[in-house]
C-alpha cells in the first residue's frame, strides 16, 4: 500500500479490544464511503477484531475499546502507555467501565455466590473489579458512547494524528436538547439522564424521542445532586434516578449518593 | 409612525404574497409547545402562540455555520454562504427587540461580521401582538413594546389587526395583497383597549425593581450567587433558548479524507464550564457561581453599560428551559427581598 519511505511519517495504529461486545470497532467501519479515506491516513499495524496475530511491537497511536476487567488488560495497558504518544479510547466500556462496570458492586461477594467454595483459579487469579481505561493508564483522547458515532472516531483520531486542542465540552446534555429544539422528559414526570450526561453526541436519543441513558459518561462538570433534586421535583426517587445511573457509570467517581 | 388597518380574513393573502419571493417562519405547534419554522401554509401558523421553545436568533447566527472552506493543499477555498430570503412573520414585541439587540452586536462598525449581515440584509420581520404568559417579563425591562427593527407589525384588535409600517417593502406587499384603510377612531380605541387588557395580564408575581443595573453592582459578592450557582446543573440550556444569547466558538473541522475541511462557527455560552478557559489552562469563570452571576450581569448590568439597554428582554423562555429554577426572575425576586429587609431595617 504505501512505500519503505513514506511508512516512517504515516502513524502506525493499533486498536485493541478489551472487555466489550466489539460493538464500537465494528462502528467505525460505518464510516461506509470514507473508511479507506481514513485507512489511507494511517498506517493500520493492528485490528484485534480482523486478525488472530499478536499485536505489534513498535506503534504510535492505540485505540483501546472495552473495560479493565482482568489483570492481563492491565498489563496490556501499560504496554500500550509505554510506547504509543497517543492513546485514544473508543465507547462506554473504555471511558466509564460501562456495561462491564455494572458488576463492579458487589463484585468479590458475587463470585461466591456464583461459584461457593469452588471459585475457578482464574477469576481468582486473573479477574480483577472493572474499572475504566483511564482508572489505569493516563488517556489523551476520548471518543463517548455506547456505540460510538464513527464520525466522531474520526474526528477525534485525526486531532491525535495532526494535533489539535484535546479539549472537549464538559457541559451537560440539556443545552444540546434545547438546540434540537425539544421540550422536556421531566415535564411529562419521565426520568432523563441527561440532567448529568456529558454534551457531544448532540442529544441523539433525546431528539429521538428516548430518553438519555448517560452513555456519554457523567460529565466531570455534572451536579448529580442538584439533579437529584430536579428528578425528584418531578417526582422521581433519587433512589431510581441513582439506580439508573448504574447501567453506564456506576464506578464513575463523584456519581454514588 | 404609519398605521394602517386590515381585516382579519385578509392575512391569508399577505402571508401567501410573501410566501411568492421568500421562505416564511412562523410559530407552528411542536410537540407540546410551539416553534419557528417554515411554513408551507398559512393553516399550519398558530397566530396565538405563546412563547416558542426557542428562538429567532438562529436565523441569524445558526446553531452551526460554515464560515468558510479549506483545502490542506491551496488553502482556503471559494465559499459562498447560501443565504435565503426570509420573512419571519408573527415575532412577538420580545423578539423583535432581541434582534435589535443582536444587531447592536453584530453590526457595530468596528466589527463588522459579514454572515450576520447577510442573514440579516435577507431577512423580514412580521410582528404579531401577544398576551403574556406566567414567565413573561418582557414589559420589567423595556421590551415589552417594540418601536423599530420590524417591516410590519401586527396589533390584533378583534377581528382586524391594526398594523403599524416600519418599511417600505412592508407597505408595498401590505398594499399589493391586501386592501388596507385607514385607522378610525374607534380601532384606535380598540388598540388602546388591547394595550390595557395585556398591560393587566403580567404576571404580578414577578417583582418591578427600579435601578437593577446598579443593584446588580452593590450585591456583586452576595451569597445569593453561590447559592444560585450551586443548583446550576452546567447544562448551557439557557443560553441555548435564549434570543440574546449570542456567543459563539470557532472550530476547524476535518473531513473524513483529512484533505479538506470547514471553519465553522457554533453557538458557545458563558454558563459552559470551558467558556472562559485560555491557553495555559487557567479558567476565569472556573465553577457556576461565577459562570451563573456573569451571565446575570452581562443581561442585567454588563450590556447595559455598553448600549443603554438590557440584554434580557424578559421573554422567559430560561425561566422554563432551566431545571434548575435559575432565571433573571430569581435576581429580581432577590433584590425585591433585599429591598423588604432593608426597608425593615430603617424601619427599626
Ligand atoms: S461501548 Fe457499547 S458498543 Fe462499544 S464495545 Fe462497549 S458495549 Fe459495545
Ligand atoms: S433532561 Fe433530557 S429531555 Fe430534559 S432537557 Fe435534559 S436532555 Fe433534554
Ligand atoms: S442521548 Fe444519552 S444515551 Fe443517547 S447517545 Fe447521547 S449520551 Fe448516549
Ligand atoms: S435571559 Fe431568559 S428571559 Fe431574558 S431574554 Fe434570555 S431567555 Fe429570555
Ligand atoms: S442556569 Fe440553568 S439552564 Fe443555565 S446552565 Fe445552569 S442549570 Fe442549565
Amino acid at each position: 500500500m504505501s512505500t519503505m519511505s513514506e511508512e516512517k511519517s504515516i502513524p502506525r495504529v493499533v486498536l485493541v479490544g478489551l472487555a466489550s461486545c466489539f460493538g464500537c470497532q465494528i462502528n467505525i467501519t460505518n464510516v461506509e464511503a470514507h473508511l479507506m479515506e481514513v485507512l489511507g491516513q494511517i498506517d493500520m499495524r493492528y485490528w484485534q477484531l480482523t486478525s488472530s496475530d499478536p499485536m505489534p511491537e513498535a506503534f504510535d497511536v492505540a485505540v483501546v475499546e472495552g473495560a479493565v476487567t482482568t489483570d492481563e488488560a492491565v498489563r496490556t495497558l501499560q504496554r500500550i502507555r509505554e510506547q504509543a504518544r497517543a492513546v485514544i479510547t473508543i465507547g462506554a466500556c473504555a471511558a466509564t467501565a460501562g456495561i462491564p462496570g455494572m458488576a463492579a458492586a458487589g463484585y468479590e461477594p458475587r463470585a461466591n455466590e456464583v461459584y461457593g467454595q469452588a471459585v475457578p483459579a482464574i477469576i481468582d487469579d486473573i479477574a480483577c473489579r472493572p474499572r475504566a481505561v483511564a482508572d489505569v493508564i493516563e488517556v489523551d483522547y476520548e471518543v463517548p458512547c455506547c456505540p460510538i458515532d464513527p464520525y466522531d472516531f474520526v474526528r477525534v483520531l485525526q486531532k491525535a494524528l495532526y494535533g489539535a486542542n484535546p479539549y472537549e465540552r464538559t457541559s451537560t446534555l440539556c443545552g444540546e436538547c434545547k438546540r434540537n429544539e425539544r421540550g422536556c422528559f421531566y415535564g411529562r414526570g419521565i426520568m432523563c439522564l441527561g440532567l448529568v450526561t456529558r454534551q457531544g453526541c448532540g442529544a441523539r436519543c433525546p431528539d429521538l424521542g428516548r430518553p438519555c441513558n448517560g452513555c456519554a459518561g457523567v460529565s466531570p462538570d455534572a451536579n448529580v445532586k442538584g439533579a437529584r433534586r430536579v428528578a425528584q421535583h418531578s417526582g422521581i426517587a433519587p433512589a431510581r434516578f441513582d439506580k439508573a445511573l448504574e447501567m453506564f457509570n456506576q464506578v464513575t467517581q463523584g456519581v454514588q449518593p | 409612525m404609519l398605521y394602517r388597518v386590515i381585516d382579519a380574513h385578509e392575512l391569508p393573502a399577505l402571508v401567501q404574497a410573501f410566501m411568492c419571493d421568500y421562505e416564511v417562519i412562523a410559530p407552528v405547534r411542536s410537540g407540546k409547545s410551539f416553534a419557528f419554522e417554515a411554513i408551507d401554509s398559512f393553516d399550519d401558523i398558530v397566530l396565538d402562540y405563546p412563547t416558542t421553545l426557542t428562538s429567532l436568533k438562529k436565523y441569524y447566527l445558526p446553531p452551526r455555520e460554515t464560515l468558510f472552506e479549506y483545502d490542506m493543499v491551496d488553502g482556503v477555498t471559494d465559499y459562498r454562504m447560501e443565504v435565503r430570503p426570509r420573512v419571519l412573520f408573527g415575532a412577538h414585541a420580545c423578539d423583535i427587540n432581541a434582534i435589535n439587540a443582536l444587531n447592536l452586536v453584530f453590526e457595530d462598525p468596528r466589527y463588522p461580521d459579514p454572515y450576520y449581515e447577510a442573514h440579516k440584509k435577507a431577512t423580514m420581520i412580521v410582528g404579531i401582538s401577544c398576551m403574556p404568559g406566567d414567565s413573561c417579563f418582557c414589559h420589567l425591562l423595556d421590551a415589552g413594546e417594540v418601536r423599530s427593527g420590524y417591516d410590519l407589525f401586527l396589533a390584533d384588535i378583534g377581528g382586524r389587526y391594526l398594523v403599524s409600517i416600519g418599511s417600505v417593502e412592508g407597505a408595498d406587499i401590505l398594499e399589493a395583497a391586501c386592501d388596507p384603510r385607514e385607522a378610525t377612531d374607534e380601532d384606535r380605541r380598540a388598540f388602546r383597549d388591547y394595550t390595557r387588557r395585556r398591560q393587566r395580564a403580567f404576571n404580578e408575581d414577578i417583582p418591578s425593581v427600579q435601578e437593577i443595573p446598579m443593584l446588580m453592582d452593590a450585591f456583586h459578592s452576595d451569597d445569593f450567587w453561590e447559592e444560585l450557582g450551586s443548583r446550576c446543573l452546567n447544562c448551557t440550556a439557557c443560553s441555548s433558548v435564549c434570543p440574546t444569547c449570542y456567543c459563539f466558538d470557532i472550530r476547524d473541522v476535518l473531513d473524513p479524507s483529512g484533505k479538506t475541511g470547514r471553519r465553522e462557527r457554533v453557538w458557545d455560552a458563558c454558563t459552559s464550564p470551558q467558556f472562559a478557559l485560555v491557553t495555559g489552562g487557567h479558567n476565569f469563570r472556573p465553577g457556576p457561581r461565577e459562570r451563573v452571576r456573569h451571565r446575570m450581569y452581562h443581561k442585567l448590568n454588563g450590556f447595559n453599560a455598553k448600549h443603554g439597554r438590557y440584554l434580557c428582554v424578559g421573554c422567559g423562555r430560561c425561566v422554563k428551559a432551566c431545571k434548575a429554577d435559575i432565571s433573571p426572575i430569581e435576581v429580581l425576586r432577590f433584590f425585591e427581598q433585599k429591598g423588604i429587609e432593608d426597608g425593615e431595617r430603617d424601619a427599626d
